[in-house]
């Protein structure tokens, strides 16, 4: 389970970066269209597009792990989750629709930072959505400084 | 493979860059990475300081997964890294660990981002990441509007012609903007003494700023005459939130004679003039648009830079091989002095005040008060560069302390004051001093 303040912060106006990996140990990087946690499940949806990310998502599977990085672009305030996936899915129409209002709330909270649309062209994309839901078993603050990789929590 | 010359414009650290590892239990680590370096064709830096898991992922496996991105276009490239070997020394070393300590510096975190090591990695594979769907269509790669080696060539040509130091440090700036669009700069001279350097010439601010003061190893233009390395800030957003570089760079006499701003500076820049291993001074280049110096712009600069730190040391020579010798000692000036003025001097730091008004200090203080002393003793007023030379008193044992670029500086000091006291060069090697007035000459010993 995540607490209250984690699970409102990785669904709030965040960047987001993840990582899965393949069979020869070598990572592979996606970017993040919006994520929230499922206090009854436990376990969080990550909304990426497929086709933008076609590695990351391809080594997305069942069982498999994967680390999410969730920053607050004002402050760069960051957490690292990291778990097991638990299923991938293509995104419901309420995923998309949610992916949609994340990419707007995000080129609303960038635009006053000097950060243009353009630049965050190919940044936020939700073509092809998919959803993938892992158990959360490992926190860390990865806000830059010297706490930065600390383990707040780790589930048994 | 895509060639990594190609893709320069997203090493600029405009966008952070995301770095990807694996650890034994084949569990990824994701993190922001604030910059990636462009080292060579084959080979990339990162000064990942903070990340442990990175680094401890990289030890064992070798390798890391990153993405970077064009601050401009918003094109992303995923580059399959190997590593090669940590430095914690060496040129990479020294220009990261300057770029971080001047971006920390704009943060107010000077003692926070020290760099401990960077890791030069081979770069295996470099590819782009295909936009799938853009928010917005991204615009083609830009034409190069102006061939900046063809510019930098014409500049180095006409100043390579030019014959005095004076025109030299207008006429490079004038070239500057014309030639490469560096709209507001400033050269700025280093004086040894005080480990500061002065403002000489400036162009494109609302004021010249002339003896506007920074310390070395303070804000870009003080590290970069620090460490004699060039300095380049893409985006000054990202890291500093309007924080004033120039309102941190500037000196213990910061209030006295402010430094040439523009209102929020973007990007910056700045280029140690080095000539026979030998700093010089910095010229410095600011703009009001995010990312407006390139790598190119600055190798452009850089170029030019050599040139004018050249043409200053061959005329220090020039000037110190001369034998003009003073032409007379006239009291010009003297009959029509009136008023009397205070004039302060403070052997300390070559500190003069003219009526409490802070003036100027270090090695122009100490010749604005030899000159003033002299017309007080003796009334004379004609003093020659020579003359300055053999006196000891000033430290000037050579041709290496820049004194015609001092003298230029006291006279554009004097005059954007407006009297009582101004300097005329009525010859090569010539100085006068015109006096409006009676100097109250006082030494104050601290």
């Amino acid at each position: 389970m995540l607490e209250e303040d984690v699970a409102a912060f990785i669904s709030d106006t965040v960047m987001m970066i993840a990582a899965t990996r393949d069979d020869a140990m070598r990572a592979h990087i996606g970017r993040g269209c919006g994520a929230s946690f499922d206090p009854e499940v436990g376990d969080v949806a990550l909304l990426a597009s497929s086709t933008q990310w076609p590695d990351f998502t391809a080594n997305a599977r069942s069982g498999a792990p994967i680390a999410l990085t969730v920053c607050r672009p004002d402050n760069y305030q960051s957490l690292q989750i990291k778990g097991q996936i638990a299923g991938v899915t293509l995104a419901t129409d309420d995923q998309a629709e949610r992916a949609q209002r994340y990419i707007d709330s995000m080129l609303a909270v960038m635009a006053p930072l000097g950060i243009s649309r353009l630049q965050l062209s190919t940044v936020f994309s939700n073509a092809d959505l998919v959803a993938i839901r892992f158990w959360p078993a490992d926190l860390f603050i990865q806000t830059p400084g010297p706490e930065a990789g600390e383990r707040l929590r780790r589930e048994a | 493979m895509t060639p990594l010359e190609t893709i320069r414009d997203s090493f600029e650290g405009i966008m952070p860059s995301v770095i990807a590892t694996t650890d034994a239990a084949g569990m990824p680590n994701v993190s922001y990475l604030s910059h990636v370096y462009y080292v060579d064709s084959q080979h990339v830096a990162l000064s990942n300081q903070f990340f442990s898991k990175t680094a401890a992922n990289v030890r064992l496996h070798g390798r890391a997964t990153v993405v970077v991105i064009d601050g401009r276009t918003s094109l992303q490239h995923v580059l399959d890294l190997v590593f090669e070997s940590s430095s914690q020394s060496g040129p990479i070393f020294d220009r990261v660990s300057a770029q971080l300590d001047v971006m920390a510096g704009l943060q107010g975190k000077s003692h926070m981002l020290k760099l401990r090591a960077v890791d030069i990695y081979r770069v295996e594979d470099c590819r782009r990441i295909d936009p799938v769907a853009p928010l917005e269509e991204l615009p083609p790669k830009p034409v190069a509007n102006r061939d900046l080696l063809a510019e930098a060539a014409a500049a180095t040509a006409e100043l390579s012609a030019i014959t005095d130091a004076e025109t030299l440090l207008d006429r490079s700036l004038e070239i500057l903007d014309e030639r490469c669009g560096f709209r507001h700069s400033m050269i700025l001279i280093a004086d040894d003494e005080g480990r500061k350097l002065q403002t000489v010439a400036s162009r494109g601010y609302p004021h010249f700023g002339f003896g506007a003061e920074i310390a070395f190893g303070d804000g870009i233009i003080g590290v970069a005459a620090e460490r004699r390395l060039t300095l380049r800030i893409a985006d000054m957003r990202r890291g500093q939130r309007y924080v004033s570089a120039v309102a941190l760079a500037t000196g213990l006499y910061s209030a006295d004679i402010p430094l040439p701003s523009i209102a929020e500076p973007q990007c910056q820049i700045a280029v140690p003039l080095m000539a026979g291993g030998r700093l010089s001074g910095v010229i410095f280049a600011e703009s009001e648009e995010s990312f407006a110096f390139s790598y190119a712009d600055e190798a452009a600069l850089e170029i030019i830079a050599r040139q004018i730190a050249a043409s200053l040391a061959i005329f220090e020579l020039t000037d110190a091989a001369s034998d003009v010798a003073t032409r007379g000692t006239s009291a010009a000036g003297a009959k029509e002095a009136k008023r009397a003025f205070g004039f302060q001097f403070f052997p300390r730091d070559g500190g003069i005040f003219i009526d409490n008004d802070y003036v100027i200090r270090g090695v122009p203080g100490r010749l604005l008060y030899h000159f003033v002393r002299c017309y007080a003793d003796t009334g004379r007023c004609e003093f020659s560069n020579r003359e300055i030379r053999r006196d000891r008193a000033f430290n000037l044992p050579d041709f290496k302390d820049n004194l015609e670029t001092r003298l230029i500086l006291l006279r554009r000091r004097l005059e954007e004051r407006g009297g009582p006291i101004r300097i005329e060069r009525p010859d090569r090697g010539q100085i006068r001093l015109v006096i409006e007035g009676v100097p109250e000459i006082r030494v104050v010993e601290e």
